[in-house]
């Protein structure tokens, strides 16, 4: 494992020397901005509205990691399902355009030292871009009182997710030598992820019933990461979501090491 | 230093290569000829461990391509035909990242690098930006790529492809002083993949000539030229398509 920390320095550095880095992270900082400040004028607003009518009950069971931070953390973990996959479609699609697919895989390294490298560079991105975030709510830390453990439960989530977003974001690029399609294959797997959950609450509304029907829909909601995801803003750190997302993390990039190795049998 | 038993390589009903056997003494410096399309890259890739053979095997420098993968890899330095470089990234950055590919001890890297650098007359450009560079001294990088960890078997495909005539003597020249270059305690072993003939003339000693998968000449080139004949003249009657012989089952499978 040796080679790991080469891979992915090269890597993390030419993301860097490239504008990809920059753009994502300015959108992401943008839309950071615009979705914190949104929630927190409506929630201003809201409470200067229960104030106005004297609803002292409503006023007294809300707080700002429910409201606030949990809404905003929420919408940033479907902004990073745009994003991940803009940073993670080159790590295997470019190599082969550039033919230096031929230079990695004539070298003495392994295809796990390969994969596991680039995959780190990836999650160290992410890492950064949740770094980033918690600037936001740490500022109502400073002019309110927010719960540390709720609101740290879900930045953890919101990394997690983004660590599984980055491996399923790896298979993509290991598929293909285009990074567009790099960029709407892991895109559209994850959306599908995300959204499996709510497909089955609609086939369970419309009376999809039976045991096998219940059987599915469970399935399909475990699937979804918004499922866990959202179990862990509400501050549920529960070993089965963190296993969840180790087990997309792990299933994707073992996916990845046969599509990088498949190269040698074609 | 390369031993290659029965190499074959087959694409669904397409032999690539059949059975290619031939072997490489240490120091020796070997033109591999053929025409476009004859299993000269595929024939080096399965000796560099990127595509493994559908058949048989090979050895370099001691070590088996299938029993010790990550140990011949580590002998041989290799330029494919395109030079696998990052555009983005500057030409020391790059050699110190294939330095550390290739296993070079960290406390040597630098050196290692420094010294590849200045073989391959990149020492003014080691700042630039590869995708800066032109073709000539991209190649450079893809050569000093190559040497980066003194390897005991530098395999090269078609070195000199793309290059403008004075690029092409610079590159020829710097492949024949890399050539002699002691490793160890021996010079380097060098397979030159080609279908110019003077390259071959101007470095090798010894000519293998792959024609439709199969090796056709194998000899030294003293001894081929002997009679008065040009090496064209050889090469030409070695990959004229001879009739299909009945007791060559290879032949019949080529398309």
């Amino acid at each position: 494992m040796r080679h790991v920390g080469a891979i992915a320095g090269r890597e993390l550095k030419s993301l860097f020397t490239s504008p990809v880095a920059y753009v994502v992270l300015v959108l992401f900082a943008v839309l950071a901005g615009f979705f914190f400040l949104t929630g927190v004028l409506q929630f201003q607003d809201y409470v200067a509205r229960l104030q106005a009518f004297q609803a002292g009950e409503q006023l007294a069971e809300l707080n700002v990691n429910d409201h606030v931070i949990a809404p905003f953390v929420h919408v940033m973990g479907v902004v990073l399902l745009f994003l991940v996959p803009g940073i993670t479609m080159a790590l295997f699609a470019a190599e082969k355009t550039n033919g230096t697919q031929e230079l990695l895989l004539t070298s003495p390294i392994t295809i796990w030292e390969l994969v596991i490298g680039k995959f780190l560079a990836a999650a160290a991105f992410v890492t950064l871009l949740v770094a980033l975030l918690a600037i936001y709510p740490a500022i109502l830390f400073w002019y309110g009182d927010p719960e540390l453990n709720k609101t740290l439960t879900g930045l953890a989530g919101l990394w997690l997710l983004g660590l599984a977003y980055a491996a399923v974001g790896c298979f993509a690029s290991s598929v293909t030598r285009n990074q567009l399609i790099a960029f709407f294959l892991a895109f559209v797997i994850l959306l599908v992820l995300w959204m499996i959950g709510f497909v089955a609450d609609l086939g369970a509304a419309s009376g999809m019933g039976g045991s096998l029907g219940e059987w599915v829909s469970g399935t399909m909601r475990w699937l979804s990461t918004a499922e866990h995801f959202e179990s862990m803003l509400m501050g549920l750190i529960d070993t089965k979501h963190v296993a969840y997302f180790a087990a997309v993390v792990a299933a994707s990039l073992i996916v990845t090491k046969a599509a990088v190795e498949s190269v040698r049998w074609r | 230093m390369i031993e290659a038993r029965g190499l074959s390589k087959r694409y669904g009903d397409l032999v690539a290569v059949d059975r290619v056997s031939f072997s490489v003494q240490p120091g020796e410096v070997v033109g591999f000829l053929g025409p476009n399309g004859a299993g000269k890259t595929t024939t080096m890739r399965m000796l560099t461990g990127f595509v493994p053979p559908t058949d048989g095997s090979a050895t370099i420098a001691g070590h088996d391509i299938f029993a010790d993968p990550l140990a011949a890899r580590r002998a041989v330095g290799y330029l494919p035909e395109t030079p696998p470089l990052y555009p983005e990234m500057s030409v020391e950055d790059y050699v110190h990242y294939v330095a550390q590919l290739k296993d070079v001890p960290r406390a040597r890297r630098r050196a290692a690098v420094d010294r590849a650098l200045s073989r391959c007359g990149l020492a003014d450009v080691r700042r630039r930006v590869i995708g800066a560079l032109s073709k000539g001294y991209r190649q450079r990088v893809g050569l000093a790529q190559a040497i980066v960890h003194d390897p005991a078997v530098l395999i090269l495909d078609e070195p000199t492809v793309g290059l403008d005539p004075i690029q092409i003597r610079e590159i020829r020249a710097l492949i024949a002083e890399l050539a002699t270059e002691k490793q160890g305690d021996r010079a380097r072993t060098v397979i030159l993949s080609t279908h110019i003939l003077p390259e071959v003339e101007a470095i090798c000693r010894r000519v293998l000539v792959i024609s439709r998968g199969r090796i056709v000449v194998d000899q030294p080139l003293a001894e081929l030229t002997r009679g008065g004949a040009s090496l064209e003249e050889v090469f030409a009657r070695a990959t004229a398509r001879e009739p299909v012989e009945p007791d060559a089952p290879a032949a019949e499978a080529q398309p």
